[in-house]
Order: structure tokens, then C-alpha cells, then sequence
């Protein structure tokens, strides 16, 4: 206890000397970027999760095509989990003589769980946001239903056997799907009222979708428990899989938080660790002395492990506490964006924030530590005796471990940690060889230097073990700053381009093929103009290669699925532009040709020349796989799983989709478009598509304001990493002076020494990030690579720029002060 | 004292031999020494003549290629090194030429250390009271960078013999000093060494400070003559 003490007294005093302000500021800003990142990813990914499970209308959902067992629904009542159901079916309506396939969806009290209604009680008045929906002995329904029907706000709709008041025109609803019942005007009943409709019968088609809500904890062993229960027509409901746009957005969103986290620790940990070097040389003295009077070598460990660990926990607390105002103040920032409801802080991530500083802390300061241990007490009388370093492996290792498992803890992605550990790794090594080896074969070239230049060049080559590692310890913050800023800006230049303001947001289906030139000279008199309709024929996969699909696939998959259902089957002279070919060459021309999509080939296991039956209504089409390619899913553009050469599918059954833009204020055209073809569906998507831009606005504030932390944190690094490089620049430029060097030389010498340090830096940096976004892009986040020359320009000279003016800045003391005095302090 | 002819120290053929491009060099052989309790003992010779290494190997902060010490009765040579700090930590003492102070702490705090290494808890006591015998008592906060060279001996000094070592190792103490300071300082180390009754190994290449000494040892190529 008493050494603990003395370790506390000797922290005071070192404190108090100034020798912990470098290493005491990298920690703080450590933990205070780890903890708001932390804190602040955690917090926006349970109010985006929240906010996204809107369009689910719940957290968790088991579609189905009967009920579920009574005991399911109770084991959700142990869990205390809200639920409720819809069921959606279609069902023909007559009224006024006039008949209407309509989509009717019954739901029970409690829907929607997550999200709201909306919906308007005539033409003129404003849309209410609504948490329930119609009343017993009501219906809500679109407002095509009503003008199809010729029926009007308070007049009676009779659904199978059941007359319901129409009381409100349904606008919205947060779960609203693309398929077959969503797809038809929407009929919006109580669950009470169903039985009394009588549509149901025994074998009747219905979708059942058992929703439920509740804490993250209970839904996820709710989902653990349900699972493996499933029967092969059930199926566990997810944001990433049912709607594919959105999930890719915030799967990106999530990792881009989660790369944000490894910057700042990275760049916390290089400051680190040259603030421990630093601070571990400069005790070499102090070392030899305890050494000198009686300190064991453990016991020297044991001192300057209790300060860093005292140390550790102060920073950490003082860095926790910023990290929470920190974060508090971007979320404040971002207050109108965000929805009202923001998920409170978690315990945990204000804990990892703190654990993640003591862990960074130690990952990277105990090597240099462990040096001190070594320190002969002979260096008391010899002072030129350096204590041999704590070896390679053991440094790196421990670094190494530390960052990989902050990875790992962070984006608990292992394809994404062993990329940036192995692909930093690689990158590392070879710079640092390149490096070693050009400033070796620089030391030649010095006796043909002017002198500001030799003196300037020398402290680079002198050393280049110590060199490498400082241009090294640059590049990697300047790399991290890098990686954060090009990731973020192609990220959202990304989502730009995928949802451009007039990305279409209507779909319509069922467009006879006589119809499809009046249909289209209808969108022109609206100026929707350069639209492809595409022809649709459904049909079902059957066989691959002559054996039933259903040997083949496998439960719960991609491919399971698909069989399970028509497709819709095209055709096309080209591909679409978006889609990208994997393997084989479209050929429009070949007879029973296909296209198939990637991973649902992947599914199938269906490779090329791969023989595929289709049954199209009574018939039976084969058609051989010459062609796989990738589908761009998250564009509001149809897409297709299966593409034929156009004679292929010549003689069946056809009908046209299409999507297109339509502005809000020109929303009556559609009637017009019902009116004129009556044949038509139309998916309205626009007031999702609305809701979806809203979350990619705020998850790019979010970002963006990450942007500005990470980039904070390493400037301030940057600048304390060259502060810890300068007391041997500062005694030697002494020395210089009181050999008779002149102010002017000097300042030139270090300006040069400190520029070159600079523009190596990043250059260093710049090749080091282009190679780890390419290997990112291509591989993690699947975004396309290009190089960007304006790194190249601007970042090198960034550098330049700010190590030369820190560094020349630091050392200004050589030229300012009397070499005495300079001397004495050194 | 009932110690005063104890031997304190005894080494028997004590050599160290270090490594060269050119082959071995021996920097010290055959040293036979025994030094008596309470006695004060000068290590002379030119520079590279070996009195640095030998005051290291006799102080356990270096060991020998050849021979042992025995240190207080214990064999220095068979101890590892966390052994010989534990030694050094209870009956040695230090004044180095280039003083050794810790820059970050006050000469208060310089002083304290060895007694805290020690848990003594009253290390404040103490090292206020021995820095008050060498008169720096007006200097308690001061860090060695506000303090002169002579200051910092003192200071130095004071840490040496606040711990009442058995043993002082002084290692050129006048070396950074001028004249007059220096005398000031070796009239203090004899006095204070007179008062605690410690015995003195002073390395110099100093003739009249050893003759101070009541016996000189003088080394030459590593060998004593």
C-alpha cells in the first residue's frame, strides 16, 4: 500500500512538473471521443432501429399463412411484449355497380406497435397522424377505393357479408409492402368485424403478420426462442431482409459509426504511444536513481503502473464526463432533424467508453513502460547506458490485439476487422521498409548539402529506426482522417445517387401490352417522359437442371423463398444500366436464354449453362442460364431475378410495370390514370420513400458531425505527437548555438527538417489510405473506387504545412531563449 | 562504535572485462581491497584509469567479470539485482558529480525520496532536518533548475546521508563545482560523515580531497599500484 502511495505522490509531482500534460491530453481526448462516439452511435442506432422498426410497424413479425399457436402469443405475454395482428387478403368489392379488387388488411386493436397512421377525414382537410386504427363497425380506405366505387366519406362499404362505415381516407401505413395485397387499393377493416365478412374460409389465401414490440432484450429471446418452432410457411420478419433499401442504408450508416470508433482510437492510441515514449525516456534518470536507491526492478513496474493506472482512471472519468456533453451536444445540434423521442444513454457504452480509455491506455503504454523496468542503476554514473527496448513482438502484439478486438467490439464485423488489421499490417510493413531503406541511402547525398540542409536532413537520416516510426505514427492519424473523410463523403455522395430527388416514387402494374403506348402518351401530357415499362410474365422456377427445386433448396433461404411464389419473369433486348454482369455475355438473340440474379444463383446453387424450368400457368418453359449478373435492389426502379432473351417468353400471357416520379401536388393524376386504364394497379411509395429520405438526412448530420469529431481529435494528436518528438531537436539546436550556429540557420534547418517530416507524412499517408479504401470499398462497404487526385494534392501539403508550423513552433525556444538557460531545462 | 573494525567492504581479485571490436579489455583486474567500517577510503587515478567502474562494482550497481565483493558480510557478486537493490536500499548512500537530483521534484521531495522508498513515515522530518544541517532550509520548494550547482550538492548531500547509510559512495562530488564551492561541499561531507559515522569511499582525481581520506588506493590501467 505504501508504494501505492509513494506512486501517487511521484504522480503529483510529476503532474505537477508538466511531465503528464501531453500523455494526460492524448488520453482525455481519447476517451472523450471514444466515449461520445460511443454513446452517440449507441443512442442513434436504438432511435434509427426504433424509427426504422416503423416500417415494420413492430420490432419483430411472424408472417404466416394461418394463426399461430395460442402459446406463442402467450409466451410474448411472459416477456411482456406488446402484439398484434393483421391479416391481409384480397377480395372483390361491388358497390354502385362498379367492382373493385381491393387489398383489405384487418387489424387488431394495439396496431401499429412502432410507427403511426394517417389518414384524412375529407378531400380538403389536413392528415392526422393516427395510433390505431378503424374502430369496430368502421373502415378506412384509399381514396382511389372510393372514387372506384363511387362511394363517398360516411357511406357504408359491405365487405364479404359485413356492411362498415367508411369514417376516415387512409393516407399512410408505416408497414405498407410490395406485394399482391399491398399492391391493391387498400381496405382497411377492424379484426373484430372479420369473422362477420365471412371472406374467410377454410383454405382461403391470407397473409397473417403477427407483430410485436417491446424491450430489445425480450424480442431477442423471444426471436431465439420462436425460431427453430417455425413451420416451413413461417417466417421471422427483419429490417435488413423485407426492406432491403433501408437496411443497406443503415447497415452502411452503423458501420461508417463503427469506423468512426477506430479512427479515434487509432489516432488516441499513435498519441499515445508517443506520449508514453516520450515520457518513458525522459524517467530514463529518474529510473537509474530509484534504481540507485534501492528500487526493485518489479517494484519500478509496480510505481509506474499504479501512476498510469491512477492516471488511466482519472483521464478516463474526466474523458467520460466530456464524452457525454460531447455527445449531448450533437444530439442537441441535431435536435431538428432527429425524431422527438431520442433512446436514452446506455450504461454499457458510457462503461465501454471508459473501459476503451484504460484498455487504450495500457494496449499502448506498456511497452514503452516496460523499458523503464530495464533501466540499469549503473546509468546514474554512465548516462549514454539506454535501456535495450521492450521487444518488437511484444510492443506490436500488444497494440495490435488491443486495436484488433476494438475492432472487432466496435463493428463486430470480423470481414471488416481483418481487412483494416491485415491490410494495415501489409501496409505498415511496407512503407516502413520503403521508408527505412530511401533514408538510409539519403545519409550519401548529405556532404553535398548546403548546411541549413545538411543539418535539417540529418535529423532524419541520423536515426532512421526513429524516423520511420514518427513519419509512421503521422501518416496513421493523418490515414485515419483520411479513411473518415473520403468514407463519409463517397458514403453520402452514395445515398445521393441512389435516392435522387425525383427517384421515382410510384409503381404501376398491370399494363395490358395494347395499352402500352396510350399509357405512356398519358405520362407524357403529366411530363413524366423516359419511362421504360417493362413486361412482366409470371411463372414459377420448378426444376434446375430436371430436379425439383425443392430438393435443392435449403430452409429459410433467399432461394426457398423465390420457389415458394411467381416470379415475375421479363424480358429485354438490353440489361438495365445499374445491373452488372458477373459472368457470361447478355446475348438478346439466343432462344431459352436467361439472366439470373447473383445471389439468388448462389441460392439455387445454379451456375452457368445450368438447364431451369418455369411452369407459366398450365405451361412448362426450359431455359438455359447464359447470363448472371448483379442487381442494384436499393434504386426505386423494378428489378427482376430472372431476364429472357425476347423470344424466349414470345406468346405468353403479358402484362407492363413500370415506376415513375409524380410530385405531391399533382397526386390527382392517378385517378385520372385509374379512370383511363382501369386494368391498372398503382403502389404508391412516395410517402415511404419520404419517411426514408428523412432518416438518410439525419444519419448524414450524424455522420457529418462524427466527421468534424474525428477530424478535432486528429489535428489535436498531430499536434501533441510532433510536441513529443521535439527534446532532442530542441538540445541539439542548443548545442548548434552554442557552437556558434546562427538564429537564421537553425530556423531554416528545422523548418526544412520539419517540412520533410510533413511531406513524406502524406504522402505516406495518402498511398497507405488509397490502398486500404480501395480494399474497404471493394470488398466491405461495395461502393466503386476511384482514385481521388485531390488527396493527392491537398493532403501531402496539409501536412507539410501543419508539422512545420507545430514543429517550428515547439522547437522556437532553441532560437529564442539563451542556450544556458535552454540547456539547464533540457 | 563496536563496528568501527568490522570489515565493510572485501573484494578478492575483482576484475570486469567488457567486449571490444578489437577483442576483450580488461577495464579492472586483481583488485584485493578491504575497507573497515567507519573508515573513509580515496580512489585516485587519471581519467580511464578504472575508479568509476570500481566505485560501481563496489556500490552492486555493476558486476564484476571476475572475483567477488562482500558487502556488510554478504557476497554482492552471487545476488541478483533486485537482491543488491535491496542492499543499496538499506546501507548505501550516493553523491554523484552531476548531482542526480529527480528535475520534477523540490529538493524537499529529492530528499524524502530514499526514506520514502523506505515507508518511513517520517520522511518529511527527517529530510527538513538534514536540509536545514546543510543549509538549505530557505530552499525547501525550489527545483534543482532554480538551484546552483553548490545548492544542488547540497541538496544531494542531504539525500546521501538522510537514509544514515553504513556506506557513502561519492563519485567526483567537486567535479562539477568551482573552488570554492567544492571546499564548501567536501567541509560538509566530512563533517556530516563524521556525525553519522559513515564509512567513505570517495573517488577523485583530486590529491588534496583524497588526502582528506585516511587512506588512498590509486589505480592505474585498471590495476591498483
Amino acid at each position: 500500500m505504501s508504494r501505492f502511495f509513494l506512486a501517487l505522490k511521484l504522480l503529483l509531482r510529476d503532474g505537477r512538473s508538466g511531465e503528464l500534460t501531453v500523455l494526460v491530453l492524448a488520453l482525455i481526448i481519447a476517451v472523450t471521443s471514444s466515449t461520445a462516439i460511443s454513446l452517440f452511435a449507441d443512442r442513434l442506432h436504438r432511435t434509427m432501429s426504433t424509427q426504422a422498426a416503423e416500417f415494420l410497424a413492430a420490432d419483430l413479425v411472424i408472417t404466416s399463412s394461418t394463426l399461430i399457436p395460442e402459446q406463442w402469443i402467450k409466451e410474448a405475454e411472459k416477456l411482456n411484449l406488446n402484439h398484434a395482428r393483421t391479416a391481409e387478403f384480397s377480395t372483390v368489392l361491388m358497390e354502385n355497380d362498379e367492382i373493385l379488387l381491393a387489398g383489405i388488411k384487418a387489424v387488431s386493436r394495439l396496431y401499429p406497435l412502432r410507427g403511426y397512421l394517417k389518414a384524412t377525414s375529407s378531400d380538403y382537410t389536413e392528415e392526422k397522424i393516427l395510433h390505431n386504427g378503424p374502430k369496430q363497425g368502421e373502415t378506412w380506405t384509399d381514396k382511389r377505393v372510393l372514387s372506384a366505387l363511387k362511394l363517398k366519406l360516411g357511406d357504408h362499404l359491405i365487405v364479404g357479408e359485413k356492411p362498415l362505415k367508411i369514417s376516415q381516407i387512409i393516407t399512410y401505413e408505416p408497414d405498407k409492402r410490395g406485394d399482391l395485397y399491398s399492391l391493391s387499393p387498400r381496405v382497411m377493416i377492424n379484426d373484430a368485424d372479420l369473422k362477420a365478412t365471412q371472406v374467410l374460409m377454410p383454405g382461403s389465401h391470407v397473409h397473417y403478420f403477427f407483430q410485436f414490440s417491446g424491450s430489445s432484450e425480450a424480442i431477442a429471446q423471444y426471436r431465439k426462442g420462436i425460431k427453430p418452432l417455425l413451420h416451413v410457411s413461417q417466417r421471422l420478419m427483419d429490417i435488413h431482409e423485407d426492406r432491403p433499401e433501408l437496411g443497406t442504408a443503415l447497415s452502411r450508416a452503423e458501420r461508417y459509426l463503427g469506423l468512426s470508433s477506430i479512427i479515434v482510437i487509432l489516432i488516441a492510441g499513435v498519441a499515445i504511444a508517443m506520449s508514453t515514449r516520450r515520457y518513458s525516456e525522459r524517467h530514463f534518470n529518474a529510473t537509474a536513481i530509484l534504481r540507485c536507491l534501492g528500487c526493485k526492478q518489479n517494484e519500478i513496474l509496480w510505481l509506474y503502473f499504479c501512476q498510469f493506472l491512477v492516471l488511466g482512471v482519472i483521464a478516463s472519468t474526466l474523458g467520460t464526463i466530456f464524452g457525454w456533453f460531447a455527445q449531448e451536444t450533437l444530439f442537441h445540434l441535431l435536435k431538428d432533424l432527429l425524431p422527438a423521442k431520442v433512446a436514452n444513454p446506455s450504461l454499457i457504452a458510457i462503461f465501454m467508453g471508459f473501459f476503451t480509455g484504460l484498455a487504450i491506455l495500457f494496449g499502448f503504454a506498456l511497452p514503452p513502460l516496460l523499458r523503464l523496468k530495464k533501466v540499469s542503476p549503473l546509468r546514474v554514473l554512465r548516462r549514454e547506458l539506454e535501456p535495450l527496448p521492450t521487444s518488437a513482438w511484444l510492443v506490436y502484439s500488444l497494440a495490435l490485439s488491443l486495436i484488433s478486438i476494438l475492432i472487432w467490439r466496435y463493428t463486430l464485423d470480423l470481414k471488416m476487422t481483418t481487412t483494416i488489421i491485415g491490410g494495415g499490417l501489409i501496409i505498415t510493413f511496407i512503407f516502413g521498409l520503403i521508408l527505412y531503406v530511401c533514408l538510409v541511402q539519403c545519409r550519401k547525398f548529405l556532404p553535398f548539402l548546403s548546411l541549413s540542409w545538411r543539418f535539417g536532413l540529418q535529423g532524419l537520416v541520423r536515426n532512421p529506426k526513429a524516423s520511420v516510426s514518427q513519419i509512421l505514427a503521422f501518416s496513421i492519424t493523418l490515414l485515419a482522417m483520411i479513411l473518415s473523410y473520403t468514407v463519409r463523403t463517397d458514403l453520402l455522395d452514395d445515398w445521393q445517387n441512389q435516392l435522387p430527388d425525383n427517384a421515382p416514387n410510384h409503381f404501376v402494374l398491370n399494363v395490358f401490352p395494347e395499352k402500352v403506348n396510350s399509357f405512356k402518351q398519358q405520362l407524357k401530357q403529366q411530363n413524366i417522359i423516359n419511362v421504360d415499362l417493362h413486361p412482366v410474365v409470371r411463372g414459377r422456377l420448378v426444376k434446375i437442371n430436371d430436379v425439383a427445386v425443392q430438393q435443392i433448396v435449403s430452409k429459410d433461404s433467399q432461394g426457398e423463398r423465390a420457389t415458394h411464389r411467381d416470379l415475375s419473369l421479363t424480358w429485354a433486348e438490353e440489361l438495365p444500366k445499374d445491373n452488372k454482369t458477373i459472368s457470361g455475355q447478355w446475348d438478346s438473340q439466343q432462344k431459352g436464354g436467361v439472366s439470373i440474379e447473383e445471389k439468388l444463383a448462389k441460392s439455387l446453387k445454379i451456375k452457368m449453362g445450368d438447364k431451369l424450368t418455369f411452369t407459366l400457368g398450365s405451361q412448362q418453359l426450359d431455359a438455359t442460364v447464359s447470363h448472371i449478373r448483379k442487381v442494384q435492389w436499393d434504386t426505386m426502379k423494378p428489378n427482376f431475378y430472372m431476364i429472357f432473351s425476347p423470344e424466349t417468353l414470345a406468346g405468353y400471357a403479358t402484362t407492363y410495370i413500370t415506376s415513375f416520379y409524380l410530385a405531391e401536388e399533382n397526386k390527382n393524376f392517378l385517378n385520372t390514370l385509374v379512370k383511363n386504364f382501369p386494368s391498372i394497379t398503382i403502389l404508391e411509395v412516395d410517402a415511404v420513400l419520404k419517411q426514408f429520405k428523412t432518416i438518410l438526412t439525419q444519419l448524414t448530420e450524424a455522420i457529418n458531425y462524427l466527421l468534424y469529431f474525428a477530424l478535432f481529435a486528429g489535428f489535436t494528436v498531430l499536434f501533441a505527437a510532433v510536441y513529443s518528438t521535439l527534446d532532442n531537436r530542441i538540445y541539439e539546436g542548443t548545442l548548434m548555438r552554442t557552437l556558434g550556429a546562427s538564429r537564421a540557420l537553425l530556423r531554416k534547418a528545422h523548418l526544412l527538417e520539419f517540412s520533410l517530416l510533413g511531406l513524406i507524412s502524406g504522402f505516406v499517408a495518402v498511398l497507405m489510405s488509397e490502398t486500404i479504401i480501395y480494399t474497404l470499398y471493394t470488398y466491405v462497404l461495395h461502393l466503386d473506387y476511384h482514385i481521388n487526385w485531390m488527396l493527392w494534392m491537398g493532403i501531402p501539403l496539409i501536412s507539410t504545412f501543419c508539422i512545420a508550423v507545430t514543429g517550428y513552433w515547439g522547437v522556437r525556444r532553441v532560437v529564442r531563449q539563451s542556450p544556458m538557460q535552454v540547456l539547464r531545462e533540457c | 562504535m563496536s563496528q568501527t573494525h568490522i570489515n565493510i567492504i572485501e573484494t578478492e581479485n575483482l576484475g570486469k572485462t567488457v567486449p571490444t571490436s578489437d577483442g576483450s579489455l580488461d577495464i579492472l583486474s586483481s583488485v584485493e581491497l578491504t575497507i573497515k567500517s567507519g573508515e573513509s577510503l580515496a580512489i585516485v587515478g587519471a581519467s580511464g584509469s578504472g575508479k568509476s567502474t570500481l566505485l560501481s562494482l563496489l556500490a552492486g550497481l555493476d558486476t564484476p567479470t571476475q572475483g567477488f565483493i562482500m558487502l556488510k558480510g554478504q557476497n554482492l557478486t552471487s545476488m541478483d539485482e533486485d537482491g543488491r537493490a535491496e542492499l543499496r536500499n538499506q546501507c548505501v548512500g550516493f553523491v554523484f558529480q552531476s548531482f542526480q537530483l529527480l528535475p520534477g521534484l523540490t529538493a524537499l521531495e529529492n530528499v524524502m525520496l530514499p526514506l520514502e522508498l523506505r515507508a518511513d513515515k517520517n520522511a518529511k522530518k527527517l529530510a527538513s532536518a538534514l536540509l536545514d544541517r546543510v543549509g538549505l532550509s530557505h530552499r525547501l520548494t525550489h527545483t534543482p533548475m532554480k538551484l546552483s550547482g553548490g545548492e544542488q550538492q547540497r541538496v544531494a548531500l542531504a539525500r546521501a546521508f538522510v537514509t544514515e547509510p553504513a556506506i557513502l559512495f561519492a563519485d567526483e562530488p567537486t567535479g562539477n563545482l568551482d573552488s570554492k564551492t567544492g571546499e564548501h561541499i567536501i567541509e560538509l561531507l566530512f563533517e556530516l560523515n563524521q556525525e553519522k559515522q559513515t564509512t567513505l569511499i570517495l573517488v577523485t582525481h583530486d590529491n588534496a580531497l583524497a588526502s582528506r581520506c585516511q587512506r588512498t588506493i590509486k589505480l592505474e590501467a585498471g590495476r591498483m599500484i
